[in-house]
């Protein structure tokens, strides 16, 4: 016995006396390795481009007419890169009241111009938000030796928000004319003089589309395998195409769709998601479906110098598409009033007005709306919108009331409840869920309500899903069991009893 | 009696709203711009002056060229007084205000002009050297500001002015797009031309231009040697003529000129020469045997000279050699000049060794004092017989079935 215990310890003692050596060992050589680092041969000559887009706004420059020498295309180039690049630091300083960058774009004389600006609001504590949306400049004059050049900027779209002690004072967007005399110093075109020669309110008169002929009576989709991922690497338009059927065959002829923005190139967008995008509206238009198309998903940033890029995000794709026959309306944004408390309402709805003014300057046939989360936001930025979209996840009772109040306000416009749906999740993270009987019932009611109200509709969703990205609904289990049974199809693709109420037939 | 109390609650309510209305309207007009001045000079104090309501201290947002502030009120006498600050005040362009007031949205501009007077006068020309010739330019480009840094209003008159030899030229220009330009022509000949700008009074400094001659045209060339023998020892010189371009200026010193001699051969010897004032000269040591060289000098791209041709005679008529020690030392020479003299060291004498038609060495020497020999090491070369020819000068001797042992 006494033999026994002798050998357990020493068993104890040789076993831990081997881990702490291990232990020793793989510290060292964890510390040996962290100094190896660094020093990559291939990184010492720094030949990598590092510059990545941050301010895109649009720029339209006159057919070339100027005095002295003719200019070629690469210095023109140079000339906007660097012109804009002196906008973008200049709405730096403004918003920091540092001068960090200011130097590199505005010759000394011109700097100090800013740096007075910086004090003056930096002793009042003010801070500007700004970004300009669009430039149409002319080249004025170029000179003989290629150093001086004199641009006239017209019609600069500047937006600002001017916030004292933090707190927004003033929103204002300004359409101006400048003109601009840039010398090339150190390899960099430098402002020398600005003036601005004109300047008033910027006053979009948007033209309004009828939507009388607006009839969406339809389902968000996404395909069973790739929720959130449609554009992904299993792209099928075969896949598609089926799914398309079954919704045409319950009766429904419009699909709600999402764009990611981060999956789509951001402000540069990939080529072969623009392809993927036209293949599905293909197949839609083949399925005589409709398509909304819901952009700037999984996107919550809003931050004034982050809507050029926005911009051209939004600009791509739907000059790409305006002229397609399946698309029937653009949303905008989906639940951008979920973003109120994390980004502030100030933000999220200048940048929804200035979104909806760019699409709807781009596409002037198709209906603009913006996908609410629910019926009290739904009011917002409603003479902007061509029609009002909501989506429902309460309490069916309130629903009536809740359309109700919503059209005594919004009388002149369709009205689409864009998102509404039950989860039949009952299990272990939700013992008293729903089940699929409850599921078909309050879809059974919804269409009664629909039918009441003559509503147009989008319901949540065609398919049970296996698996929920964590960027929908978080990475918490009964959220995202929950999220997994809003289908009106099952995991192995029998209809539920939902399956019935999918449409008013 | 109780239908007539509702009436006259009714009339009471209804004046009570109009009265309201009416007082909303009273405060909106009560907030009214005063100042009527739209046009100021730089540098000049502005404030804008607004007729005051007792309650309200809105602030006035102001944006001029370069960026945007918040100006707050200063009340006196039933006035808001809005002082714009000095930063505004003095940079020309256009100045937009807005009111920040909740009921009302007062909005207006003002212009400021730049002072009518020049402090500095900006000019930037370039580019710094032009052609003769009256087809190439420089560009003067002139921005007068005045003391705050502002650039002039369009249609400013500047006097551009330039020198150059005996002639001083002013030419009247206006800025249109802040800035005025003048291009200025080169003359027929180069030199030095002084360039500077006035504007309202004020002169700019001065800048220099240098007008460099054109590209040079044809030119010709000769040749010095202080004898037509071949002797591969002394240099013959090449010179060009006075190289000028179309206009008669000498070209700039330091144009590289190329000379290209080829020979009979067809081969191509290359000397090259830099001018100054005009001429360039270039060397080439002569050949050792008999050719004749025609030679031809370029300007690369740009001239070419005439072609003239040399004949060289050849010097060593006849050599001797001898053989000892075994047949494996071969003395070559003596190797004679033209009067008989022993040539100049460096005259190169190969010999070639044959083994059954095949080349199987080459050996290459110089002349010292006017012989030259070559050793036939026996243990590159083993006990036999062997052909062996001895080549210089243009010369050749062919030795069959010599025996090394």
């Amino acid at each position: 016995m006494v033999g026994l215990n002798k050998n357990i310890v020493r068993t104890i003692l040789i076993a831990s006396y081997i881990m702490i050596i291990a232990l020793v060992i793989s510290g060292i050589s964890a510390l040996f390795g962290y100094l190896n680092t660094g020093a990559d041969r291939s990184t010492m000559l720094h030949t990598e481009i590092k510059k990545i887009e941050q301010y895109t706004p649009k720029v339209i420059w006159s057919p070339l007419n100027n005095d002295g020498r003719p200019i070629d295309e690469e210095s023109l180039k140079a000339i906007e890169n660097d012109y804009l690049d002196a906008w973008y630091v200049k709405h730096i300083a403004y918003k920091t009241n540092t001068t960090a960058g200011i130097k590199d774009y505005y010759t000394e004389s011109a700097r100090l111009n800013l740096i007075d600006f910086i004090t003056l609001n930096s002793n009042k504590n003010i801070t500007i938000e700004s970004t300009t949306l669009e430039h149409h400049p002319t080249l004025e004059f170029f000179s003989e030796d290629g150093q001086l050049a004199v641009i006239t900027d017209k019609n600069v779209v500047e937006y600002k928000r001017i916030l004292q002690n933090e707190n927004t004072v003033l929103e204002t967007t300004e359409i101006s004319t400048y003109k601009i005399v840039l010398l090339l110093e150190d390899g960099f075109w430098r402002i020398r003089h600005l003036v601005k020669e004109a300047t008033k309110n910027y006053d979009v008169k948007q033209s309004q589309i009828a939507t009388n002929n607006l009839n969406i009576k339809g389902i968000n989709y996404y395909p069973q395998a790739t929720p959130w991922d449609m554009f992904g690497e299993t792209f099928s338009t075969d896949t598609i195409a089926k799914d398309f059927q079954i919704i045409k065959d319950a009766g429904l002829n419009t699909v709600r769709v999402f764009v990611q923005y981060d999956d789509f190139g951001k402000a540069d967008v990939s080529q072969h998601k623009l392809k993927k995008l036209e293949q599905f509206l293909d197949t839609a238009e083949t399925a005589k479906l409709d398509v909304v198309v819901t952009l700037f998903d999984f996107y919550g940033d809003y931050s004034v110098l982050d809507w050029t890029l926005n911009m051209r995000h939004a600009e791509t794709i739907v000059t790409t598409f305006k002229n397609h026959k399946a698309i029937v309306a653009w949303d905008i944004k989906n639940e951008p009033d979920l973003d109120f408390k994390s980004r502030g309402k100030e933000n999220v709805m200048a940048w929804l007005n200035h979104m909806v003014i760019l699409v709807k300057s781009i596409d002037e046939i198709h209906p603009v709306t913006i996908g609410w989360s629910n019926t009290q936001n739904a009011t917002l930025l409603k003479d902007k919108i061509d029609f009002v979209s909501f989506h429902y996840y309460e309490d069916l009772e309130f629903l009536d009331a809740s359309i109700r109040a919503l059209k005594a306000e919004i009388s002149n416009k369709a009205i689409v409840m864009g998102e509404f749906g039950m989860s039949s999740y009952d299990g272990f993270w939700k013992p008293f869920g729903s089940s699929d009987e409850d599921q078909a019932n309050y879809h059974k009611k919804a269409q009664e309500i629909i039918a009441t109200h003559d509503l147009q509709y989008l319901s949540w969703t065609l398919y049970d899903f296996a698996n929920i990205p964590k960027e929908v609904v978080g990475r918490l289990p009964w959220r995202k069991n929950a999220q997994k049974h809003f289908g009106f199809i099952d995991k192995n693709g029998a209809k539920k009893a939902a399956f019935t109420y999918i449409s008013e037939q | 009696m109780r239908l007539n109390y509702f009436y006259i609650g009714l009339l009471g309510l209804f004046m009570l709203s109009s009265f309201d209305v009416k007082q909303q309207n009273e405060i909106e007009n009560d907030l009214k711009l005063l100042t009527t001045q739209t046009v100021f000079e730089a540098g000049s104090s502005i404030t804008l002056q607004f007729s005051a309501s007792e309650t309200t201290k809105p602030i006035l947002y102001c944006t001029n060229s370069y960026g945007s502030t918040m100006i707050s009120p200063k009340v006196e006498e039933s006035l808001l007084l809005y002082s714009i600050p000095q930063n505004i005040c003095q940079k020309t362009g256009l100045v937009y205000w807005k009111l920040i007031n909740n009921s009302t949205s007062l909005s207006g501009q003002f212009e400021i002009i730049p002072k009518q007077e020049v402090a500095s006068i900006e000019s930037y020309i370039g580019p710094p050297s032009i052609e003769a010739g009256g087809l190439d330019y420089t560009m003067l480009v002139v921005i007068p500001t005045d003391s705050l840094d502002n650039p002039l209003s369009e249609n400013t008159p500047v006097n551009a002015k330039h020198q150059f030899l005996t002639t001083e030229t002013n030419d009247a220009i206006f800025t249109k797009h802040i800035i005025a330009f003048k291009n200025i022509y080169s003359k027929q000949e180069s030199g030095r031309m002084l360039v500077s700008s006035e504007s309202l009074n004020t002169n700019s400094k001065e800048f220099t231009i240098m007008v460099f001659p054109a590209i040079p045209v044809g030119f010709s060339i000769s040749a010095q040697r202080p004898h037509d023998y071949a002797d591969g020892n002394q240099l013959t010189t090449f010179e060009t003529s006075i190289l000028k371009d179309r206009q008669n200026n000498i070209i700039s010193d330091g144009t590289f000129v190329t000379f290209f001699i080829t020979n009979e051969k067809g081969n191509i010897l290359k000397t090259y020469g830099t001018t100054i004032n005009g001429k360039a000269k270039a060397r080439m040591i002569h050949p050792d045997y008999e050719t004749e060289w025609s030679i031809q000098a370029y300007v690369v791209g740009m001239a070419e000279s005439n072609t003239i041709t040399l004949k060289y005679k050849q010097v060593v008529t006849n050599f001797e050699v001898a053989f000892s020690n075994n047949n494996r030392t071969l003395t070559v020479g003596p190797l004679q000049s033209f009067m008989k003299q022993m040539i100049p060291d460096g005259l190169q004498v190969k010999a070639l060794l044959y083994k059954d038609d095949k080349l199987i060495d080459t050996l290459s020497k110089t002349s010292i004092n006017g012989f030259v020999n070559f050793n036939l090491k026996p243990n590159i070369l083993k006990n036999d017989t062997y052909t062996i020819v001895i080549k210089t000068a243009g010369l050749e001797k062919t030795f069959n079935e010599i025996q090394l042992w």
